[in-house]
């Protein structure tokens, strides 16, 4: 669904590549996590998958990008609409302002999109249910809370139905209850396997129950890919910036200490975790 | 929440097509300015605006809104036209000023003048939603681009007062003074508006990206989930509001 080879992009007026010599391959229906510290690349990636790098931000791009079949370096983001979703952290700044409610919300990127009244009802009607809005439907979208308009940037992207949804921090000004139920949502899709999703987030632990494959950046080059348990149990996570979860870190710590014996795969979620411990 | 005069109603005018409603309200419009005589436009007013707002249901908040922006003008008409008419006749006076009839008759028949001008377009302002007249625009070929910025503004500008009240309150609590004399006020200026600007831009840039993954210049065909009722009756009754319209123009210009 996406490849990446040794792509490297400069932002205009600087001069240090936001990305390095970026290689990788996601398979379709991949629910694929990238982490990293601030600076490390990873909304830089999250524009480029969606076009917006270069064709938005101008600024240089070398070797090649294929999303969906597409050669991003030739396809502005007007021709991926439907095809590849963006949501990013402000929630505000997503809502379009032309709306007087959620369904219309909702129904604005359809409209762009040609969809007939028929079909897009019932689009809606589905993006709603999934992300836990039906109730507010014809609420206006600047009387949502911070996390329900995060839920309804969310659905209106999952409502176009792109094959590739890309969230750029979706939760990092929500707080617990908001965050936990926009990866409640990003749980159920990716459960469902037909959206290849790739989501760049600081929530770690979530990150470890959920996706299928987690990615560290830092500095634009790719440093560790594998799967949670392997990647987030990594002794140079710290230096990369990114942290480990808690379950790591007591297991570590309780392992260094000899109060369990060493050799046992450190957990990276609760149940790892309880596992580890018993 | 968002700066707009529409109240909500499920009936009478609300229900007509966003191009109906403009039709009248240039009929109105005109009407107010070319009927004859000093109660023209109070005639009017009390035979075809009370009677339409009536049907919508907007009466006290049209007579309201219609107050408040028309009375201030009357005041004002009525003591300088009144009181500063060059010759005519004198109603009573004190020491060198007059107050003459023929200036009163003035300032009455502007004030409705006024009157009808603004109440035209209350009453299509009270009963058609902003997106509505934005897509019956855009179905008209008026650029998408405009017609978001008309509504968006009207929605995005509370939120950006909000947020300039954040920032006032931030800066104050730090310490920022902003009464006292006007040197000071304009130095108090710049720690306002610099993180207002400066926030405004970054939001704007993500707000084009968000509209621009929404598919907002997209070409190709678009549809609409809003759909405005349009009937063979009404498209009839625009072009005998336009054959009206027309007509009073017409008699105001011979008959003078």
């Amino acid at each position: 669904m996406i490849t990446i080879e040794h792509l490297t992009y400069t932002y205009p007026a600087t001069s240090r590549p936001a990305l390095q010599d970026l290689s990788l391959h996601i398979p379709a229906g991949q629910f694929c996590a990238i982490v990293g510290a601030n600076g490390a690349g990873k909304s830089t990636l999250c524009y480029a998958l969606t076009g917006f790098v270069p064709h938005f931000y101008r600024g240089r791009m070398e070797g090649r990008l294929q999303v969906a079949g597409h050669d991003i370096a030739v396809t502005p983001p007007s021709a991926l609409v439907g095809l590849v979703g963006l949501v990013f952290a402000n929630p505000f700044n997503q809502i379009t302002g032309a709306c007087y409610t959620v369904r219309e919300e909702v129904a604005f990127g359809l409209e762009n999109l040609g969809v007939p009244p028929a079909a897009m009802e019932q689009r809606i009607a589905q993006a709603l249910a999934l992300t836990g809005l039906t109730d507010l439907a014809d609420r206006s979208p600047f009387a949502l809370s911070g996390g329900q308009q995060q839920r309804l940037a969310l659905a209106a992207v999952l409502a176009m139905q792109p094959r590739v949804l890309v969230l750029d921090e979706p939760t990092s000004q929500l707080d617990p209850v908001g965050t936990r139920e926009v990866f409640a949502i990003l749980a159920a899709l990716a459960a469902q396997q037909d959206t290849t999703v790739v989501l760049v987030s600081h929530a770690l632990e979530w990150v470890a129950t959920h996706a299928d494959r987690v990615i560290v950046l830092m500095a634009g080059r790719l440093v560790a890919d594998g799967p949670p348990t392997e990647v987030l149990t990594r002794p140079e996570l710290e230096s990369w910036g990114v942290g480990t979860t808690r379950y790591t870190q007591a297991a570590r710590r309780a392992q260094a200490q000899g109060l369990v014996p060493p050799g046992r795969p450190l957990p990276v979620t609760l149940s790892q975790a309880v596992a580890f411990w018993s | 929440m968002a700066l707009s005069l529409y109240l909500p109603r499920a009936r009478g005018l609300h229900r007509l097509h966003p191009l109906t409603k403009l039709w009248l309200a240039l009929f109105l419009f005109i009407c107010g300015l070319a009927l004859p005589g000093v109660l023209g436009a109070y005639a009017a007013f009390v035979a075809l605006v009370v009677p339409l707002a009536l049907w919508g249901a907007v009466l006290r908040p049209l007579l309201v809104a219609a107050g408040r922006v028309v009375l201030p003008f009357a005041v004002s008409l009525v003591l300088v036209q009144g009181l500063f008419w060059p010759r005519g006749t004198p109603l009573f006076g004190w020491g060198p000023l007059s107050f003459k009839l023929e200036g009163l008759l003035f300032a009455v028949r502007s004030t409705g003048r006024i009157l009808m001008v603004v109440s035209s377009f209350l009453l299509f302002a009270l009963t058609t939603r902003p997106d509505a007249l934005a897509l019956t625009l855009a179905q008209r070929g008026v650029p998408k681009s405009l017609t978001y910025i008309l509504v968006a503004t009207l929605q995005i500008i509370p939120r950006f007062q909000a947020r300039a009240a954040t920032i006032l309150a931030a800066q104050q609590s730090r310490g920022l003074e902003i009464h006292g004399n006007l040197r000071r006020r304009v130095r108090a200026l710049l720690p306002l508006i610099a993180p207002l600007v400066l926030g405004s831009l970054v939001d704007i840039e993500e707000r084009a990206i968000a509209l621009e993954s929404r598919g907002f210049s997209r070409q190709g065909p678009k549809t609409s989930l809003l759909v405005l009722p349009d009937t063979r009756g009404q498209a009839l009754a625009r072009r005998l509001l336009a054959v009206a319209s027309l007509a009073v123009v017409v008699m105001r210009l011979w008959v003078g």
